[in-house]
């Protein structure tokens, strides 16, 4: 490595952070809302196509949702303009912490080790109502 | 070490200008191009840490490379037009293979991943290089070309004008090329199939410049109106922590072998979202579910009788 590759890196450093904020004025991001129960079940059939959702709660912000497909959870969450979604075993999301209200769920994978979900409760409300639950 | 003639570092001022063009003509409504600013970030930095990267290793294989060419079986003439059409002809096959084989064993997808971490399919996605590419040893694939007499310097100058033939073809601004372009080369179109995560499209498309080696082996799949692409990867990333784009998999790995070590050759160099008890997705198995699901598109699909077995699934 010499000068000139220094010189030439620190030139793309500054070229790298113009376009960044040449993408941040242009405001190009995918158009989305916040996410709705008939928004968020469309996203769960296309990520897990085939499962029977037993229950789905959304997150207050919108920004997320969990729901119940017989034993498992599945967790959506949003991703900047985009949403990354995965799927657990339900027993672990009810364990996961819940803490001003906020449910950070653990989802043991190094490409997206948790989900942080704003939620008014956890285990979430109206968890008694869906089928394959038995009331506390 | 290093040669004159670097394709790829000539064409910087390009990929700049263009990445401009296309933010600004996306901003006034003029092409089709969405660019999420974080995601933006990441591309370019990824784009920035592959260079620093690869001046780390470029050596090395480029050594390599010389050594080898020390054995050559021919004297291959650096300033024949024959000779630079047989590289391009043999480069580009070696691409298609280097590509395959980066999406179907997950010890080499794990250097490529993050090239398709990105929701996103714009030209900054192309940027989004790897960091891990000389460690994963791909460039190994190269040597025999050199062997066969291909003087180093000129497999690297060809290896460079592929890339930046590849970096165009990420754009969603065009929507197809002629025909007669579409039937022979890499296109947008084609490429977008690539990037696609709807199981249809998974493990299509391999080819760098030439799209004839995928009809030749079997993976080529056309983009469909009916369908479009979701772009990403199957299990798409939390975040857009530059260090997790470059690394997540290589985790994965370590973790997996951490908690099986004896199934340690499954995780290193079985298909991505292989497991001992088949609790994950290969891309097989989704797009056998898909076109479980789906028997009239599945049969009205192009057929690939090499199709891979393998996936870039579970990712």
């Amino acid at each position: 490595m010499n000068t000139a590759f220094f010189i030439q890196t620190a030139a793309s450093g500054v070229a790298i952070a113009l376009l960044v904020a040449l993408a941040a004025w242009a405001k190009i991001a995918r158009p989305g809302s916040p996410l709705t129960d008939a928004y968020a079940r469309a996203l769960f059939a296309q990520e897990f196509p085939g499962r029977i959702l037993d229950g789905v709660w959304i997150a207050g912000d919108g920004a997320g949702a969990v729901a119940k497909s017989g034993g498992l959870a599945l967790v959506l969450c949003q991703v900047g303009d985009a949403y990354m979604a995965r799927q657990l075993p339900w027993a672990q999301a009810l364990a996961a912490s819940f803490r001003d209200g906020r449910v950070r769920i653990d989802l043991a994978d190094a490409g997206a080790p948790c989900a942080t979900l704003v939620m008014p409760a956890w285990p979430p409300q109206g968890l008694e109502k869906v089928r394959g639950v038995r009331a506390a | 070490m290093s040669i004159a003639f670097e394709p790829v570092k000539l064409a910087t001022p390009f990929f700049i200008a263009t990445v401009i063009l296309e933010i600004v003509l996306a901003r006034a409504g003029k092409i089709r191009a969405h660019y999420e600013t974080r995601d933006t970030a990441v591309s370019l930095g990824m784009g920035l840490g592959s260079q620093v990267a690869g001046v780390l290793t470029a050596g090395a294989s480029f050594a390599a490379a010389v050594w080898v060419y020390q054995y050559r079986l021919f004297a291959i003439p650096m300033t024949a037009v024959w000779a630079w059409v047989a590289l391009f002809l043999l480069e580009d096959m070696t691409y298609y293979w280097f590509h395959r084989i980066s999406h179907e064993r997950r010890f080499w997808w794990a250097s490529h991943v993050n090239h398709h971490t990105s929701q996103h399919y714009n030209l900054s996605t192309a940027l989004r290089q790897t960091w891990t590419g000389g460690l994963a040893g791909t460039w190994l694939l190269w040597l025999p070309l050199s062997f066969l007499g291909f003087p180093p310097a000129m497999v690297a100058i060809q290896k460079g004008l592929s890339l930046v033939y590849q970096y165009w073809i990420h754009t969603e601004a065009i929507r197809r090329m002629p025909a007669w372009f579409e039937a022979v080369f890499n296109t947008p179109s084609h490429h977008r199939v690539h990037h696609a995560r709807n199981p249809r499209y998974l493990d299509r498309n391999y080819a760098g410049i030439l799209i004839v080696w995928d009809r030749l082996f079997g993976t080529f799949q056309p983009e469909l109106d009916e369908e479009a692409c979701r772009y990403g990867i199957v299990r798409n990333l939390g975040g857009f922590n530059i260090f997790r784009v470059a690394f997540h998999e290589w985790i994965g790995i370590v973790q997996d072998i951490l908690r099986q070590p004896r199934h340690t050759l499954g995780w290193l160099f079985g298909p991505p979202g292989w497991s001992p008890d088949g609790s994950r997705d290969t891309s097989a198995r989704l797009k056998a579910q898909w076109a479980a699901a789906n028997p009239a598109a599945a049969e009205a699909s192009v057929p690939t009788p090499a199709a891979p077995q393998e996936s870039r699934a579970g990712t």
